[in-house]
């Protein structure tokens, strides 16, 4: 048992445990460096990505070595998946003087942490999917890499329906959100202007994981065309179940918003042969930075970069050369410095649209290729067209304040 | 030593203490606010599992309607911050009267599961109801308005707004727990058919308990939202009252100051963990197992058992430590 | 005629729903105990199973593997751990499951990494089987017949042999079981190893249908445990019956209002736990 005096001694140090967390902040980077935050999902359901992510935003920081001369480190900051730790993680950031964050998967925290960063005068950077992100809740702190709902079905639907002229009806499911209802008002926009037969539409929750209930609803609706508006893991379901309903051999299958390499690598090269996928990024992009980047990783991190790792790391390359243009991490300097940029970026030339903050960048529509033809294990997709399609500021909701 | 430790008044000013050095160990503001918050919360939760006997899921239910309600009152309605605080207190007692009338119909295992079915319905309604909630996306631009010419942007500030509420709920919910009425809850608790036999109104006090609770964790709920900026899908899922409840227990549920004590240590200590080892949810996992084998009556215990140390008198947990939850809360 | 189908494919659920939540229900008959971690027991059989056969070994094999390591697992859980705390309150059944549950995903996460993977079905049976505008993979049928002939076999278990009347006499009279010489401990130990076991081969069977990740055990806790109040808590006619009307009324939901579909499940149980207490079949 303890004695009087080994409590004591405990008591101290329990004490000394609790005033830690002030001692820890301070000792994780010195007031000397430029810290990018990475704002992230590194534990619960999308830890994923935030691992990744993570990864890309240290690699833009090593790689950028000294900005404004100051060495630059890129802290991951656990959002958890949750807006509400979000908000805090980038709040006490902001506290020790963060001001430029590149980060925010999903598009409930980017949301949220844009707006954050915006008023505590800071930069935020972010790959989310929600629209209103450059749309209706757009500002003048909060920049996005990927493209809207809008590009990416006018990048995947379009190009399909003149590559296959016969395929005249079309059967979309949908989940029953913000997100997903962008996706298909998006493409019933598409299949009117084309005279394609929407045939029908399956709406499911965003917490189904069962999906044979709308497969069989798809199946009697004889369709040429199955179009899949999921995300995530929601998608990957789907489609694994969708191959298992034999769907591949009797219709044509896309799935409009992939995530890319992490996403095949959970399905598998056998159910991706053949299906369509829309991708905001692959590393087998022919541009300039890309090759690069591809390079440099498989050398140095043994693997191929998947859209997480990239985005993440192209934002943060983004924020520093902004703050190097500016000379300055004040958050409206780096903005300013932002708007209007045109770089050579991952997918070719990209532009930073100033009127609402969205990047101008290709979106890639893919085909999943046979497994005896991958020329390596992260080879599974084809590059089967690229392109830019972009709402106006204007009609995307954006009145910067 | 132990004696003092059961006196209430004791308890108020250990919170009251925590309310003034948390601003001297903590750099963050916002991390002081949220423990804050979650310790008003968790308290009332424990109103329902310490003092009621009640092991309820729904706790989240009221935290998120609260931030929903706080953030429409004042986005949209534009009431001033004390207006909303007693309409959103309102909201919370109402809703948690009617969902505890109907989940006290069951016992045991069987209202557990009730409470978790009406969590899936409220998160459901709140999914659904997007012009209201923003759906997935959350409330987004809940405001922070200044209070009486005194601007609250600041998260100290804030924080100093957030610890003179959470001194005085907590004071309140503490003279609830030591009234006639919390006493009989206690009864109850540990002998739910000789209350009834003696002719309380068994069913009137454990809805009553369940308003007081709704309105102290929907009123936490609003603190949470002005405090974020945002009322958040997640603020309404199961996931929070799993946090609550999970809190509350680690705390200890033998007196409200204890669940100050849960909330504190599960922020700070996911706080530093998160930020060395992302899998620190594990070593959480080991806790919770760890406290349902050794320490059932959670942190409080230990510091009971310490002060017994110090103070060479019999460990009071080996006298009582079944006793923080009565038999009948099995089925 | 869409309906029909749906309620075929409702069946198919239900079955698996079923085999998921028998094992709950049992636990829950003999030990009056709350189990959070069953899901946990489902996922490691679906992981185990996935490990086994991306190592080569057949699909057959690693089912019965995937019972018996889970089941192993899950005894040895019970017997250092769980077995200490049947004397509390359910708080702490609660508590420690939900520890251990949150333990297990964190250690899946490290073990086999945060992105899920894919486990397809035997070549055998990676056809689909066409009734007019039907469709249904051969893979699902074969699933509704394992766990028809599974149902039977467990149903025989209980209601037919010396065990089970050992198992339900435990579960009724555990006092006069210890005088009459029964080691109820080991008696205790075996079901659970035999409840979590029948999880881990329901994971194992539903990995070629919904691949692997280290958040399936969530869903399935909610799934197994609407399935269980509903048919009534240690009861196998009711686990039955509950995972098929469960089951059913999911696939027909996507027919008729999908996004509805989690609220009915849950609606549905609040009204039962309201109406009948002990559930569909539970004994009084």
């Amino acid at each position: 048992m303890l004695d009087r005096r080994s409590f004591l001694t405990t008591s101290s140090l329990a004490l000394a445990s609790l005033a830690s967390p002030a001692l820890l902040r301070g000792a994780r980077a010195a007031d000397a460096d430029l810290v990018v935050g990475a704002p992230l999902p590194m534990s619960g359901a999308f830890a994923a990505n935030g691992k990744f992510a993570a990864l890309g935003a240290a690699f833009a920081a090593e790689e950028a070595g000294t900005v404004l001369g100051r060495k630059v480190v890129a802290r991951d900051l656990d959002t958890e998946g949750k807006p509400a730790t979000a908000a805090r993680r980038v709040q006490e950031a902001m506290s020790e003087g963060t001001r430029l964050f590149a980060g925010g998967i999903l598009s409930s925290e980017a949301l949220v942490m844009g707006k954050e960063v915006t008023n505590g005068g800071g930069v935020f950077f972010t790959t989310a999917g929600a629209d209103e992100i450059t749309g209706k809740e757009c500002n003048r702190g909060t920049f996005r890499w990927s493209v809207p709902t809008h590009g990416a079905i006018a990048q995947t639907v379009r190009p399909l329906i003149e590559q296959m002229p016969k395929a005249k009806r079309w059967y979309t499911i949908t989940p029953q959100y913000v997100f997903g209802e962008g996706l298909l008002g998006a493409a019933k926009a598409v299949f009117q202007e084309k005279g394609v037969e929407h045939v029908g539409n399956s709406y499911h929750s965003l917490a189904e994981k069962e999906f044979s209930g709308y497969l069989t609803n798809a199946i009697a609706a004889k369709p040429d065309v199955l179009l899949i508006l999921s995300f995530g893991a929601q998608s990957s379901d789907t489609l694994r179940q969708a191959v298992s309903f034999g769907l591949k051999k009797r219709m044509t299958v896309v799935l409009a918003w992939a995530s890319g390499l992490e996403q095949f690598e959970a399905l598998g090269p056998d159910l991706c042969e053949g299906v369509y996928f829309g991708a905001q990024y692959w590393h087998g992009v022919d541009t300039p930075l890309n090759k690069a980047l591809v390079a440099k990783v498989r050398e140095t991190r043994k693997f191929s970069p998947n859209y997480s790792f990239a985005g993440s790391y192209l934002l943060t390359k983004l924020l520093l050369d902004g703050a190097a243009k500016a000379g300055s991490t004040d958050g409206p300097a780096v903005a300013k410095a932002l708007e209007g940029l045109t770089y050579a970026g991952l997918t070719g030339e990209e532009e930073i649209r100033a009127a609402d903050h969205q990047v101008i960048k290709n979106y890639y529509l893919l085909k999943g290729k046979p497994k005896a033809q991958m020329a390596d294990k992260d080879d599974f997709v084809d590059i089967v067209s690229s392109g830019k399609s972009f709402l106006s500021p204007e009609a995307a909701g954006c009145k910067m304040a | 030593m132990i004696r003092l430790l059961e006196r209430p008044i004791v308890h108020f000013a250990l919170a009251a203490a925590t309310a003034l050095v948390l601003p001297l160990v903590l750099r963050s503001g916002t991390l002081a606010s949220e423990i804050l918050i979650y310790g008003l919360a968790a308290a009332a939760c424990n109103l329902l599992l310490g003092y009621t006997g009640l092991l309820s899921f729904g706790q989240g239910i009221f935290f998120g309607l609260g931030s929903y309600a706080a953030g429409l009152l004042l986005l949209r309605a534009g009431w001033p911050v004390l207006a909303m605080l007693p309409a959103v207190a309102l909201v919370g007692a109402a809703t948690a009267a009617a969902v505890g009338w109907l989940s006290i119909r069951r016992q045991g295992v069987y209202f557990v599961m009730l409470t978790l079915a009406f969590s899936q319905l409220f998160y459901f309604l709140a999914y659904t109801l997007s012009d209201l909630t923003g759906g997935d996306n959350g409330l987004l631009n809940v405001p922070r308005p200044a209070l009486g010419g005194q601007p609250l942007s600041n998260p100290w500030t804030y924080y100093a707004f957030v610890a003179v509420l959470f001194l005085g709920l907590f004071a309140a919910l503490q003279r609830v727990a030591l009234s006639t009425f919390g006493r009989t809850l206690l009864a109850i608790r540990d002998n739910e058919a000789r209350a009834s036999a003696i002719g309380f109104p068994v069913r009137t006090f454990k809805v009553a308990a369940f308003a007081i609770s709704g309105a102290v964790t929907a009123l936490a709920g609003a603190l949470h939202a002005m405090l974020i900026g945002v009322a958040p899908l997640s603020n309404i899922e199961y996931h929070t009252s799993e946090t609550l409840l999970i809190m509350t227990i680690i705390g200890g549920a033998g007196n409200l100051f204890a669940s100050v004590l849960g909330a504190a240590f599960y922020l700070v200590a996911g706080d530093l963990l998160s930020a060395i080892w992302p899998r620190w949810l594990l070593l959480l996992g080991a806790l919770l197992v760890a406290i349902a084998l050794f320490m059932q009556r959670g942190l409080w215990g230990l510091i009971e058992r310490a002060a017994a140390l110090v103070a060479r008198e019999p460990d009071p947990n080996a006298a009582s430590a079944d006793a923080t939850l009565p038999e009948e809360s099995r089925p | 005629m869409t309906y029909l189908f749906q309620i075929l494919n409702g069946i198919g659920l239900g079955m698996l729903y079923f085999l998921l939540a028998v094992g709950l229900s049992i636990i829950f008959g003999l030990l009056q105990f709350v189990n959070f971690a069953h899901g946990a027991f489902y996922m490691l059989g679906a992981y185990l199973a996935y490990t086994m056969v991306e190592r080569g070994l057949s699909f057959w094999l690693a089912l019965p593997l995937a019972f018996l390591a889970v089941g192993a697992l899950a005894a040895l859980t019970e017997a250092v751990l769980l077995r200490r705390i049947y004397a509390q309150a359910h708080t702490f059944h609660i508590l420690a499951t939900v520890g251990l549950a949150l333990a297990v995903q964190e250690i899946v996460i490290i073990v086999w990494g945060p992105i899920g993977a894919n486990l397809a079905p035997p070549d055998s049976l990676s056809g689909v089987v066409i009734l007019g505008d039907f469709i249904y993979p051969e893979y699902r049928l074969f699933v509704i017949a394992l766990t028809a002939l599974l149902a039977g076999g467990l149903w025989w278990l209980l209601e037919g042999t010396r065990l089970g009347a050992i198992v339900r006499a435990g579960s009724e009279a555990p006092e006069t079981m210890a005088l009459l010489g029964y080691d109820t401990r080991r008696i205790n130990t075996a079901v659970f190893g035999l409840g979590a076991g029948l999880a881990g081969l329901a994971g194992a069977l539903a990995a070629p249908i919904r691949g692997v990740d280290p958040f399936m055990s969530v869903e399935a806790l909610s799934v197994a445990f609407v399935v269980v109040v509903v048919g009534g808590m240690g009861s196998y006619a009711g686990a039955l019956a509950a995972g098929l009307a469960v089951g059913i009324a999911q696939s027909l939901m996507a027919t008729l209002w999908p996004e509805g579909a989690r609220l009915m499940i849950y609606l549905g149980m609040a009204a039962v736990i309201v109406t009948m207490p002990r559930g569909l079949f539970g004994r009084a």
